[in-house]
């Protein structure tokens, strides 16, 4: 009998290699002429989030009030990564900011798309789905600000939400 | 499983930057998707993925060629530590029930075949059952073609040939998925072939290139490029230090050790054992101190974790006084004849290898003086790396943290709270740290008590078996530290 997803939620892998294998899956992709990598790894971060709320998800309603520690929850479950959230009520945006990115660790002069598009992808995908039944709160990836891939300290992930309090 | 195999493939686990593996499994799925959206075709996928897995963790391997170079150097003893090279790749265990191993002899050839039967998949985890799961194993034509795992496969294949190249060893292993759990097949089946040198460049002369029967392109790399190694000190002493020979001394009696030990200093560095001692000679106590100051700066060698920690002050005072605590529980709960039988140890081991005006001095030293030349020698590395003990103060205990109803983490944790979140994980790493000094202490006495035996492992499993005797115990606390220290890094 083999592992199921639901046994795979309870243990860690390594994802040293895995990490490595994304850059050269997009090297592969350049190489074959394909213009929208970004989008693509946007695909990926979808998919995988698809799947894995099919054996997990954190809560029931994501709201404004509970957004924060939603994303926290996110990161630190799925990732094992401890950011810091910031929220800026005036312009709607969301930005986290994550000191050892589970994607990007070093920096390729090659490389223009961050491996952690696939982690913002995935997360508007865990809580748009998880908010599909429910008018109300929404978030978008708007960008990749900083990436260790581009040479800076840490990954910067920025949100819009909509539908507010 | 040999114990330096165990603790490295601890080791290994505890530094890789790990996810969730449902995380993992889903990107690995979603890139073998993504390549089978560039190449339309099946086969050429799962000849790409394997590439692209190989590539990967070479390129993992080349950025800690150090821990490589500790590995053992033949094809036949590198494949017998596959539980190591599926840590390495993987960063999970693999249960000694879920694997097997299969012998497939071949006459003419100096190394056999090798057949590993995996049980469970990680990669293979209810493939299939989900909607996403969309890669069409059905449209393969080609019974050679590899399944799911290959990619995985490919980084296996890598690691291991890495250690070869790395020890400079000639043969190199092809290790192939053949039987694949999301192909419906009953387990993960690897076959691993170990070739020389004239026999790969042939099995690799093929691009892989001209194997793809789509039109997409792939830039070839050198398979076979060298591994440039520092020619060092450091680097003879992991030639005698590599895993394989650290297992064969574990498993000698006191005397086989001292015989062994006499034998690599001979070999590896060209002098007689008493001539090497000899350096030390005069400065015995020097040489005590190095061994605690180079334990703790070892801790600190793969990728300076220790250092990492003390950079947070909180973490560095938190271990100062953990190191000040254990030093004055040495003393407090350990009988001083239990001191001196480790101190007798060091003496009967020393004798016949060092100079007798050495071993004179050495006796000389009380076995409490032994254990206080190791405190300073790491006490001077702990300061080295970033403790502070001139500021530290009396113990300050924090209370528990109260978990949030919802079950969600807050995003609003300060240092104050993240710290107070550790502390229950730091006092139990402490309270079984204790624990395995305490089980620890009680070896020499039985090395010394056991003169029938005289053998250092006799001694250790002498309760009822390996699993269930001291080694068991030691190795179930280790274990259990270890989860605790990767729970505290998560």
């Amino acid at each position: 009998m083999n592992y199921s997803r639901a046994d795979l939620v309870q243990t860690n892998a390594t994802m040293n290699q895995l990490r490595n294998a994304i850059y050269h899956l997009q090297r592969f992709m350049k190489r074959n002429n394909i213009t929208e990598v970004r989008s693509r790894l946007r695909r990926m971060g979808k998919n995988i989030a698809h799947t894995y709320l099919n054996t997990w998800r954190p809560i029931e309603k994501v709201t404004f009030t509970n957004i924060k520690d939603v994303l926290a929850t996110i990161y630190r479950n799925v990732l094992n990564s401890n950011i810091s959230i910031e929220v800026d009520e005036v312009n709607k945006r969301i930005s986290i900011q994550d000191n050892d990115c589970a994607l990007c660790k070093y920096h390729f002069s090659d490389i223009n798309v961050a491996g952690c598009e696939i982690i913002g992808s995935m997360v508007v995908e865990f809580i748009n789905i998880i908010n599909s039944r429910q008018n109300g709160f929404k978030i978008e990836m708007q960008d990749i600000n900083e990436s260790k891939v581009f040479g800076h300290n840490s990954c910067r992930h920025v949100y819009i939400y909509t539908g507010g309090k | 499983m040999g114990t330096v195999q165990w603790l490295l493939k601890k080791i290994t686990k505890i530094f890789g930057r790990s996810t969730n593996s449902l995380f993992y499994t889903l990107l690995y799925r979603e890139i073998l998707k993504e390549i089978h959206e560039i190449t339309e075709n099946e086969e050429d996928s799962l000849l790409i993925l394997r590439e692209i897995g190989k590539r990967a963790t070479f390129e993992s391997c080349d950025r800690h060629t150090t821990i490589f170079r500790f590995m053992p150097g033949n094809p036949k003893k590198v494949l017998e530590y596959f539980e190591l090279l599926w840590v390495v790749v993987f960063g999970k265990e693999l249960s000694e029930e879920d694997l097997s191993y299969e012998i497939i002899e071949k006459k003419d050839s100096k190394y056999n075949d090798y057949l590993l039967k995996i049980k469970r998949c990680p990669i293979c985890a209810d493939y299939g059952n989900d909607e996403m799961d969309t890669f069409g194993f059905d449209k393969i034509v080609n019974k050679e073609t590899e399944g799911l795992a290959c990619g995985l496969a490919g980084m296996l294949e890598s690691v291991a040939n890495y250690i070869l190249k790395v020890k400079k060893n000639e043969y190199r292993i092809r290790i192939i998925e053949q039987k694949c759990m999301a192909r419906g097949e009953e387990c993960l089946q690897l076959t691993c072939k170990i070739y020389d040198k004239i026999e790969w460049r042939e099995l690799t002369s093929e691009k892989l290139q001209d194997k793809l029967n789509s039109n997409v392109v792939i830039d070839e790399v050198d398979e076979d490029v060298e591994i440039e190694t520092e020619s060092d000190f450091i680097e003879k002493i992991q030639e005698i230090l590599s895993l394989d020979k650290i297992e064969e001394l574990l498993d000698e009696p006191l005397e086989g050790v001292k015989q062994k030990t006499a034998e690599l200093i001979r070999e590896k560095l060209n002098m007689e054992p008493e001539r090497f001692f000899d350096y030390f000679k005069n400065y015995e106590d020097d040489m005590i101190r190095i061994i605690g100051f180079l334990f703790i700066h070892l801790l600190n060698e793969y990728g300076g974790f220790v250092e990492k920690i003390f950079e947070n002050e909180t973490f560095a005072k938190i271990a100062g006084y953990l190191f000040k605590q254990f030093k004055e529980f040495t003393f407090l709960f350990i009988p001083i004849d239990v001191i001196n039988d480790y101190h007798n140890l060091l003496v009967a081991f020393l004798e016949g290898l060092a100079p007798s005006e050495m071993i004179e001095n050495i006796k000389a030293f009380s076995g409490k003086q032994d254990i206080e030349f190791l405190f300073e020698g790491a006490q001077l590395a702990l300061e080295n790396l970033g403790i502070d003990f001139a500021s530290l103060k009396e113990n300050v205990w924090e209370e528990l943290r109260k978990e949030r109803e919802n079950g969600l983490i807050s995003s609003d944790q300060t240092m104050r709270d993240q710290t107070e979140e550790q502390i229950p994980k730091i006092i139990k790493i402490i309270q079984e740290m204790l624990m395995l000094l305490s089980e620890i202490l009680t070896l020499p006495i039985r090395v010394l008590v056991s003169e029938g035996h005289y053998g250092l492992k006799t001694a250790i499993n002498s309760v009822i078996s390996e699993e269930e005797g001291l080694f068991g115990q030691i190795k179930n606390r280790i274990d259990t530290i270890f989860d605790y220290i990767q729970e505290l890094r998560i």
